[in-house]
């Protein structure tokens, strides 16, 4: 059995890629927003990704660093610009799906359950999109990004799931 | 140029004798818009008649019922998935390319279909024996499983051979909203097979909340939460 070899990946396009990081959260907020007919999660998704990640970002940056493998901050800054650029497009192709699966449902968590798959499987993308582009080599270097990837989606899931509680009776 | 294309019957004759060929013109930069007619033409076509062919268990005006509907649940599938694949590969460094993709896509759910239209005959055969409704069910779940890891497989093959990075990532992503949506679109779109005593039959049920809403109650229903009233 032979061994292919995978390509390199081909670059993103990374002000679409960061504009849909804003648009495709907010969508799938507005998934909820139409079931439940509250106004906040429209607005507070997009607001837990881009805020968790402007908070969590510079703790990864330190603790490579501290390990001797970080990049510069240039290159590190760039890496997650693409990784949330590789989350948004992700996300965006979930959106179609999620929203027909949500408006054919009648009960209140199916349509969160549903949203949280399409964040929690686009946040999976973009953290293996950010690991590909640190380019990591070392073993302490994967356990800071492991550690950090589990703190940053702990920290988003726990929002995440503080607002859907307010919303399901 | 036009002389190159080959006509929608060689197409589906690739299809079924030399999927790699296939594949390989799938995986070119040539135009794939007449692929994509001729996999439509071929879905839509293939489906209707397994589609009549269920319904002739239950007879009447179920046959043009189902024909009706089996063609909507696949080609609806193919087109709220394939953006997903593209999407998923593009994030994780694949060159973006949605109309190969749609094309990959529905391609393999065309060779899915025409071996549920070559299982046809077995159909009418559960009928023509007058097997029982549950077997019936049985056999036809088989059938369309069968079919449908045939057009997976057929999706795995095609991505793999591009070697294109996170191909595998991009694929199971799509096999996940490829399942659950055709499970929701063939549930909403229900049924297709009738029990022959059935005295009345319908083009769809009315709207009893989704697949996802009927594992959800049934979770909750294990934890002895019960629901007097859906919302």
């Amino acid at each position: 059995m032979s061994v292919a070899i995978e390509s390199e990946p081909t670059p993103l396009p990374r002000a679409a890629g960061l504009a849909l990081a804003a648009l495709a959260p907010a969508a799938v907020g507005g998934i909820i927003t139409a079931h439940f007919a509250a106004v906040p999660p429209v607005a507070v998704t997009p607001a837990i990704v881009l805020g968790v990640i402007a908070a969590t970002s510079p703790a990864l940056y330190i603790a490579l660093a501290a390990t001797g493998e970080a990049p510069r901050v240039p290159a590190v800054a760039r890496a997650v610009a693409v990784a949330l650029a590789a989350f948004g497009i992700a996300l965006t192709g979930f959106v179609l799906p999620a929203t027909f699966l949500s408006l054919t449902s009648v009960t209140d968590p199916t349509p969160i359950v549903i949203a949280t798959i399409a964040l929690g499987g686009a946040a999976l993308l973009g953290m293996r999109r950010l690991a590909r582009e640190l380019a990591l080599n070392s073993l302490s270097a994967w356990l800071v990004f492991g550690v950090w990837s589990i703190a940053t989606l702990g920290i988003a899931g726990r929002l995440w799931w503080d607002m859907a509680r307010e919303l399901v009776p | 140029m036009i002389a190159d294309q080959p006509t929608a019957l060689e197409t589906i004759d690739l299809l079924l004798r030399d999927r790699t060929k296939m594949l390989a013109t799938l995986r070119g930069d040539r135009d794939v818009m007449p692929i994509l007619r001729t996999m439509v033409a071929t879905i839509a076509l293939c489906m209707a008649i397994v589609g009549a062919a269920l319904g002739t268990y239950r007879g009447g005006e179920q046959i043009a019922y189902a024909a009706i509907k089996l063609p909507l649940v696949l080609l609806g599938t193919a087109a709220l998935s394939a953006p997903a694949l593209t999407a998923v590969g593009v994030a994780l460094g694949r060159r973006a390319r949605f109309a190969a993709d749609l094309a990959l896509v529905l391609s393999a759910l065309a060779f899915g279909a025409l071996l549920m239209a070559a299982c046809t005959p077995l159909i009418l055969l559960g009928r023509s024996i007058d097997l029982d409704y549950h077997r019936m069910i049985l056999a036809t779940v088989a059938m369309f499983g069968v079919a449908g890891i045939a057009a997976l497989r057929m999706i795995a093959v095609g991505l793999g051979g591009e070697n294109a990075v996170g191909w595998r990532a991009a694929f199971a992503s799509m096999c996940l909203v490829f399942i659950m949506v055709g499970s929701q679109l063939g549930w909403a779109l229900r049924p297709y097979l009738v029990r022959p005593r059935a005295q009345h039959v319908v083009f769809v049920r009315e709207v009893e909340g989704s697949l996802y809403d009927a594992l959800v109650e049934g979770f909750d229903s294990a934890r002895g939460i019960y629901r007097e009233d859906a919302r």
